[in-house]
């Protein structure tokens, strides 16, 4: 594999490297099992000091694997079978397990993704930064160095902005933010020239990820030192790094600078991964997105892996071997950019950010309206799907235990509209959802789930449940547990055909020819049906998981963070399914989110969740572009996406 | 099931297509199930294999190995060899008749316990912690010594004793099961609670459920040799090994290998039947998973 380290250019910024803090060349990992197949292929790439890269990919792309064997932390049953890892001209992959571990924490530290396993439970949050501290600057013994040492905490945390008294907090006292700060701070102990953060803000909500992000900025200008971001979350990436690194199926496509690769990406899985992103800013219609999934290891053929899902697909690309070369000149950045596509010269302009779709002809006005008000002012009460009605739940017992997550909440889905809820996390929006169907009890209020009134303080009864379950689906976030995984596809779709006819529902025909039609709703093949969970790809599940929902033909289906854990490619997908579906069979949805992009690029109202109160509702348009309440405007803040200029 | 990212977010987790190899067997699995397989034949099968195991010769009595007997023979001049064979079945029977009653003990209380919640956990759990509290093997050697020593009553007052174990284990796993999204899904399509239970909870707590059971076999087949051994279990004559090994512990200097091999027999089947069950609980943990 040819690899084209970027060329030496002086000057600061986002510029190119111009001594090198870490040279990887031509990475290769792959499984020590089975058929070894191999799962990184040839991958390069470098870090200056005090640069920030992103390295960004779906699921499968190889992009943490690539990155942690820097480390040496690959999990087991993979290893480093070729190339090149040098930190500060050392070369990594030679060194012993013990040389090594000695590298970490003070060449490169690791932050990983959930900050509630990160630090260990038992330990206070200061001891655990102090057992970071280098002992040749902050010994250990005798009175004076134990008082220095616990001063060096204290401003370790005041670094990460966390006050004095956290120091002998235990993890478990503190938030999601707070823990992800503090494990900043214990990863920076020893002063690493590198910081490896692998989706450091995935576990945390809009506001804290916004902050841990500006956090880890200001953290590597301060000690100029080097960032390497992993995250599937392309608005993270493009908001803060220099560079950005696009792997796909265990190469690297296309890497640049981020400014340039957003706004005219030279590699059609770039160009379709922006495109597949919602915005916050407007509506895409239709929202354009990747058929298929990422290859696994060993079903990768020759020539470009992206070639099977690309629309600019030809001959050469299926042969060609995948290498890096320079875009053409007229290219922003094209000096500094490197690109995989063997035909990127005979491709014209591919979209960038702002969201046009080459392979579609027509205005691009037709596709880009900003999100239209409902027609009617409010909805009506009569018809409408869902009606929540002055509901509370209490957690928890005693004086001081107790914790409101719902308090005097109302809220109507009207019958056939797309209702967003959107909160940060714990403001209750789940444990709402949960009460529409049952789920959960609630202490006081009403709620009227189409014909079934639900009582507070009880369960509903059979008959209540089976009248409920022909009104009300429900699709969960996680598809890895949302099937049953010893029970087929097949065995699934005919359990809930079979409940739904038993709750009422007329279905005319056999019921195996019912499956294969759900299949086809929600776009799978027919033969999917024999295939067991494990066996399907996450947006593969949460396909299956909608059909399951809609056997019933339900009036009102609730969506709770159905496409929080699916790549962007595959997030897309579904929710061109989900509003396709929805015309087709004009079923309401309450869409359960906290992702402000993804409401405006499918909902028709929003309702703002606020420690258990509804604080702001109003069609989709008025509530993103005129926020009168100050969460909202605080949620919208929080987004990581800068408008691109039309 | 250790895997799964705990909030939003993708793990990098392929999603393969790919059929899953099949578990690679390993020799000393293999080596353990066959001699399972042998010990279960012996029991099955033994007595009526070797119809003269209980022929007696006092002339010949406590011999040495040898002379057509392969491992020498008793104070009663029968043949230690076939009496071992012929003695399995007691000892196996009774062993597999406790894990079995155990397990569907165990199944029934801890799915109700585990599912409904409520009263019936309480109750269920109060249940167990009782029994739990109690000393097995002491409760059973009063059961079967006020009964008169029958060998039914110790394995039934065994069955019972060894359930709070599969009643705790089933109770947690279907606890663990209860609220993930595929069984709330199933509640949500109105399905009865019967079949949300029996069709969706409890395949998936299977694997802990048939590892348990191997374990309370292995178990059992001690504390069933243990009851011979005081002879409160097989009455006198029959064969078992509990009972062998207290009869033949005085030839330890004429004839070792009569207490001997009874002894090898239950410390073998014991380990066998740990192992497999600890492979049992392996290899269907990953059952589904990819």
């Amino acid at each position: 594999m040819t690899t084209s380290t970027p060329t030496a250019e002086p000057g600061p910024g986002a510029g190119t490297p111009t001594a090198s803090l870490l040279d990887v060349d031509g990475l290769r990992i792959a499984a020590t099992a089975g058929a070894r197949h191999s799962i990184v292929d040839g991958v390069s790439f470098a870090v200056a000091p005090g640069e920030c890269v992103g390295v960004v990919g779906e699921s499968g792309s190889g992009k943490s694997l690539a990155v942690r064997a820097v480390t040496g932390l690959l999990p087991d049953g993979v290893t480093v079978t070729g190339g090149t890892v040098s930190l500060g001209g050392q070369d990594v992959l030679g060194l012993g397990p013990r040389a090594r571990g000695a590298l970490r924490g003070r060449r490169v530290a690791l932050l990983m993704q959930d900050p509630f396993t990160m630090l260990h439970p038992q330990l206070t949050c200061g001891r655990q930064i102090a057992d970071g501290l280098r002992e040749e600057e902050h010994p250990r013994r005798g009175r004076a160095a134990r008082a220095a040492r616990r001063a060096e905490v204290v401003r370790r945390l005041a670094e990460v902005g966390l006050p004095a008294e956290i120091a002998d907090r235990y993890p478990h006292e503190l938030s999601g933010g707070m823990l992800q700060r503090a494990a900043t701070a214990a990863a920076l102990a020893a002063d690493p020239d590198l910081l490896i953060a692998d989706e450091p803000t995935t576990a945390l909500d809009s506001a804290n990820q916004a902050a841990v992000l500006a956090l880890l900025g200001r953290l590597r200008h301060e000690r100029a030192m080097g960032l390497v971001l992993i995250t599937h979350d392309l608005r993270v990436a493009f908001s803060s790094c220099d560079r950005i690194y696009v792997l796909y199926a265990g190469s690297v496509l296309e890497h640049g600078p981020a400014g340039d690769v957003q706004a005219a990406p030279q590699h059609p899985y770039t160009a379709a991964l922006l495109a597949s992103e919602p915005s916050v800013f407007r509506r895409k219609d239709p929202l354009p997105s990747i058929p298929g999934s990422v290859p696994p290891p060993g079903s990768r053929g020759a020539g470009c892996p992206f070639a099977v899902r690309c629309a600019h697909v030809a001959a050469e690309c299926r042969t060609a071997p995948l290498t890096l070369a320079a875009p053409p000149a007229g290219a922003p950045g094209a000096d500094r950019r490197r690109t995989a596509c063997a035909r990127i010269g005979a491709l014209t302009a591919l979209p960038g950010a702002a969201g046009e779709d080459t392979g579609d002809a027509g205005p691009r006005q037709a596709r880009e309206e900003r999100t239209a008000g409902a027609p009617h002012a409010g909805p009506r009460r009569s018809d409408a799907a869902l009606v929540v009605e002055g509901v509370g739940r209490r957690f928890g017992t005693g004086a001081d235990a107790g914790h409101q997550a719902l308090s005097d909440v109302s809220l109507t889905v009207p019958a056939g509209e797309i209702t967003a809820l959107v909160g940060r996390s714990g403001s209750g929006k789940t444990t709402l959802a949960r009460i529409a169907i049952g789920l959960e009890t609630f202490d006081s209020g009403t709620v009227r789930s189409g014909p079934v009134e639900l009582r507070a303080g009880g369960r509903p009864g059979p008959a209540d449940r089976r009248r409920l379950a022909a009104h009300t689906q429900i699709v969960f976030q996680d598809p890895y547990a949302s099937l049953s995984p010893l029970r087929t596809v097949g065995a699934t779709l005919r359990e809930a055909l079979a409940a739904a006819r038993r709750n009422g529902l007329a279905v005319d025909g056999d019921r195996d020819q019912a499956v294969l039609a759900l299949l086809d709703q929600v776009g799978l093949p027919a033969h999917y049906a024999d295939r067991r969970p494990a066996a399907l790809s996450g947006g593969e599940r949460q396909r299956v998981a909608v059909a399951r929902a809609l056997a019933a033909r339900p009036r009102l289906l609730i969506c709770d963070e159905a496409v929080a854990a699916l790549d962007v490619s595959v997030q897309a997908q579904i929710l061109g399914l989900l509003a396709e579906l929805r015309r087709s069979q004009n079923f309401a949805v309450l869409f359960i989110t906290h992702d402000l992009a993804v409401v405006r690029q499918i909902a028709d109202r929003v309702a703002v969740l606020s420690r258990g109160r509804v604080v702001e509702e109003g069609t989709t348009a008025e509530v993103l572009d005129h926020p009168r309440h100050e969460e909202t405007r605080r949620l919208l803040a929080a987004v990581p996406e800068r408008e691109v200029a039309d | 099931m250790t895997d799964h990212p705990t909030a939003a977010g993708p793990a990098d987790r392929t999603g393969t297509t790919a059929r899953r190899p099949r578990p690679r067997i390993r020799p000393l699995t293999a080596a353990g199930a066959a001699v399972a397989v042998l010990l279960l034949a012996a029991a099955a099968f033994g007595q009526s294999l070797l119809p003269g195991w209980d022929a007696q010769d006092i002339a010949a009595g406590a011999r040495m190995p040898g002379g057509g007997h392969l491992l020498g023979t008793d104070a009663l001049g029968r043949d230690i060899a076939e009496m071992t064979i012929a003695g399995a079945r007691s000892t196996l029977t009774g062993a597999a008749l406790v894990a079995l009653g155990s397990m569907l003990i165990g199944n029934v209380l801890g799915l109700l316990a585990g599912y409904l919640g409520g009263w019936t956990d309480m109750l269920v759990r109060r249940w167990a912690d009782l029994l739990l509290a109690v000393p097995a093997l002491l409760v059973t050697l009063v059961v079967a010594g006020i009964g008169g020593g029958g060998y039914a009553l110790a394995v039934c007052a065994l069955m019972v004793l060894t359930s709070p174990s599969d009643i705790r284990l089933v109770r947690t796993a279907v606890r663990e099961q209860r609220h993930l999204p595929y069984v709330e899904a199933a509640e949500t399509l109105g399905l009865p609670r019967r079949t949300v239970m029996l069709r969706h909870i409890w395949p998936n707590t299977l694997p802990v459920a048939v590892a348990n059971t191997l374990l309370n076999f292995a178990g059992s087949v001690v504390a069933l040799s243990s009851l011979s051994f005081l002879g409160l279990g097989v009455p006198p004559g029959a064969p078992d090994w509990g009972r062998m090994l207290a009869e033949n512990r005085d030839l330890l200097y004429t004839n070792p290998s009569a207490a001997l091999a009874p002894a090898v027999l239950i410390v073998l089947s014991a380990v066998v039947l740990n192992h497999l069950g600890d492979r049992v609980l392996e290899v269907f943990s990953k059952r589904g998973n990819a």
